[in-house]
C-alpha cells in the first residue's frame, strides 16, 4: 500500500496541508479538511485543502460557528454522509455560501474521539454523481478511518502538554507481538508461535501501530526500539 | 428491524431510548445482576453521555426487543476506563478500525423461546447482522465485546464464534464478564443470516420508524375514557397496579385482574383498558 505518512513530509502546518492534498489525489476526492478541538491545550487546529478565497469567507462569516458538519458530525461514532445531516438553517447557510465557491455538498465527515475529549473531524468532498460517490466511500472508508486517526494524533500532540499526555502504553501482548515483528516473523508465525489466530494479532499490530503513531508495522517496530519498549531484533 | 440511534438523531428517538434503559435496567441490573447503577428503573452510565450509537431492535408493533451499544476505542470506552479488570492491568486495545460493543441485551419477556419473528434467537440474530453490518458500513473491521458466557455460547451457537478472546474472564453479578472479538467481514454476516434464515435489509428506514413510532404514540393516547364518566375507584385501583409494575408479568397479572373484576365495565371500556391502560392513566 502507497503510505500517505505524516512524517515523511516537511515540517509543522505544511505537512498537514500537504498530508490532506496527498489524501485528496490518493482517494480521488477534489478537498479534505481536518479540525481538531484539544481541551488539554485549549487549543483548535484547523487544516483544508480549499481555496484561500473560501477559507477567508468562512472565517470573516464565522461558519465554522455553526458549520453542521463540524457540530453535528462530532456527535456520531461512524463517519457522517453529509446527505444525513439535517438541511436546516445553518446547513442552508454554510452549502450555499460554499455552492457559490465551487465547494458541492456532497461529501462525508470522520470523527475522531481521542483519549482526553479530544475531537477531530477529517472531511472530504467530491463532486461526482451519487452513485460513483457511494462506491468510492464504500471502498476508501476504512483507510481514511485510519487517515483520520492518523493525522487527528499527529495533530494532538503536537504541543508539548499533550505529548506528555500522549505516552504510548502498549500491552504486553502487543510488545510481545512487536519483538516478533523485529525478529522477522510475519503475522502468520507469529499467530503460530503464540497459538493464537493471525486476526488477532492483526488487531494488536494495528493497536500497537496506532499507539506508536505509525502507518506501517516496520515503521512501528523502528519506533518502540527507538524508546526502549522492545530490543532490536 | 434495527433502528440506529445516535447523537444525530437522538432526539427523535427519546421513547425508544428510554424503553432501552428500562429493559438494560431489568437485564443487566436484575437477570445478570451487575453492579450497574439505576435510576427511576432505567440503567444509564456516563458512557450513556458521550454520544455512543445505538443499534437496536425493534419488534412489529415498534417496541424495544434488543439492544446494544458501541464506541470508539480511540477515546473513552469501557474496556479502558472501567472493565480494566478484565485487562488484567494491561492496557486496551486502540485502534481506528475497532469497535467496542457492550451493553448486548434482548427482552425474554417479550419474545418467545421459539423458532420463528418473534423469537429470542432471531432477535439476537438480527441485532448481531445489525451491529456487523453497521460496523462495517463504517469502515470498521473488527468488533471488541463484553459479553457474559451465556452470550458467549449464544454466539458460537448462532455461526458468529468469537475468532478469539482478549484479557481474561472475570467475575461480574451473578455471572462473568469477558471480551471477545469478532470480525466485522461478509463471510462473518453471511454465516449469522445463514443461520438465522433472515435474507433482507434488517434495517428500518428513519421515517419509517418515526411513523411506527408515532402510530404506537397514538394509539396510546387514545382517549380511553370514552363514557367520559369519572373514573371510578376501581378503574384507579387498577391503574396504580399499572403504574406499580414493572414488568410484563406484573402487568398480565393486572390484566387478569381487569378481566375478572370489572362485570361492570362495559365491554368497549374494558377492551380500551386492556389494549392500552397507558391512555386511561394519561387521562387521570
Amino acid at each position: 500500500m502507497e503510505i500517505v505518512d505524516l512524517s515523511t513530509l516537511p515540517d509543522e502546518d505544511a505537512q498537514y496541508d500537504e498530508f490532506l492534498k496527498q489524501v485528496c489525489e490518493k482517494y480521488e476526492m477534489d478537498h479534505a479538511a481536518y479540525a481538531g478541538i484539544n481541551p488539554a491545550a485549549g487549543s483548535i487546529h484547523g487544516h483544508v485543502t480549499y481555496s484561500d478565497e473560501w477559507k477567508v469567507h468562512y472565517q470573516e462569516h464565522g461558519l465554522h460557528l455553526i458549520d453542521p458538519t463540524l457540530h453535528r458530525a462530532q456527535r456520531s461514532i461512524a463517519p457522517v454522509d453529509w446527505s444525513r445531516l439535517e438541511r436546516g438553517k445553518d446547513f442552508q447557510r454554510v452549502f450555499s455560501d460554499a455552492h457559490d465557491f465551487g465547494i458541492p455538498d456532497q461529501g462525508v465527515t470522520i470523527p475522531v474521539r481521542g483519549p482526553y475529549g479530544d475531537i477531530g473531524l477529517l472531511s472530504a468532498t467530491r463532486n461526482c454523481s451519487p452513485e460513483e460517490w457511494k462506491k468510492l466511500i464504500g471502498n476508501v472508508i476504512t483507510d481514511l478511518q485510519s487517515l483520520a486517526v492518523h493525522i487527528h494524533d499527529n495533530v494532538m500532540s503536537s504541543d508539548t502538554v499533550s505529548r506528555m499526555l500522549y505516552q504510548p502504553s502498549l500491552s504486553n501482548r502487543e510488545l510481545e507481538i512487536l519483538q516478533w515483528s523485529a525478529a522477522g516473523k510475519s503475522q502468520q508465525d507469529i499467530g503460530d508461535i503464540l497459538s493464537i489466530s493471525h486476526r488477532t494479532v492483526e488487531v494488536h499490530l494495528r493497536s500497537a501501530r496506532r499507539k506508536l503513531n505509525a502507518l506501517t508495522t516496520p515503521q512501528a517496530v523502528g519506533r518502540a526500539i527507538g524508546i526502549g519498549l522492545i530490543y532490536p531484533g | 428491524m434495527i433502528l440506529v440511534v445516535d447523537g444525530l438523531n437522538r432526539h427523535q428517538f427519546r421513547d425508544v431510548l428510554d424503553d432501552m434503559f428500562r429493559l438494560r435496567a431489568r437485564v443487566f441490573g436484575g437477570r445478570l445482576g451487575w453492579d450497574v447503577k439505576i435510576e427511576n428503573g432505567r440503567e444509564i452510565d456516563e458512557f450513556d453521555h458521550l454520544d455512543p450509537a445505538y443499534v437496536i431492535g425493534l419488534d412489529d408493533g415498534g417496541n424495544v426487543v434488543a439492544a446494544v451499544r458501541a464506541l470508539q476505542t480511540t477515546g473513552s470506552h469501557m474496556l479502558a476506563d472501567v472493565f480494566s479488570a478484565i485487562m488484567d492491568g494491561q492496557a486496551p486495545i486502540r485502534s481506528a478500525t475497532l469497535w467496542e460493543s457492550t451493553r448486548f441485551c434482548v427482552d425474554t419477556n417479550r419474545l418467545t423461546r421459539s423458532k420463528g419473528k418473534n423469537s429470542v434467537s432471531y432477535a439476537t440474530c438480527e441485532l448481531m447482522i445489525g451491529s456487523l453490518e453497521y460496523a462495517r458500513s463504517a469502515g470498521i473491521s473488527d468488533i471488541i465485546t463484553v459479553i457474559d458466557p451465556v452470550m458467549d455460547r449464544v454466539l458460537k451457537r448462532s455461526n458468529c464464534a468469537p475468532y478469539d478472546y482478549v484479557g481474561r474472564t472475570v467475575p461480574m453479578g451473578k455471572v462473568s464478564a469477558l471480551a471477545a472479538l469478532l470480525d466485522c467481514t461478509e463471510e462473518r454476516i453471511s454465516a449469522v443470516r445463514e443461520f438465522a434464515g433472515i435474507h433482507g435489509d434488517v434495517f428500518i428506514a428513519k421515517q419509517t420508524a418515526l411513523e411506527l413510532l408515532n402510530s404506537k404514540i397514538s394509539t396510546k393516547h387514545l382517549p380511553a375514557n370514552q363514557d367520559r364518566k369519572p373514573i371510578t375507584d376501581l378503574e384507579r385501583y387498577f391503574l396504580e397496579q399499572l403504574n406499580a409494575s414493572n414488568t410484563d408479568s406484573e402487568r398480565q397479572d393486572v390484566f387478569r385482574l381487569v378481566t375478572a373484576l370489572a362485570t361492570g365495565f362495559s365491554a368497549e371500556r374494558k377492551t380500551a383498558l386492556l389494549r392500552n391502560p397507558r391512555a386511561f392513566v394519561h387521562e387521570a
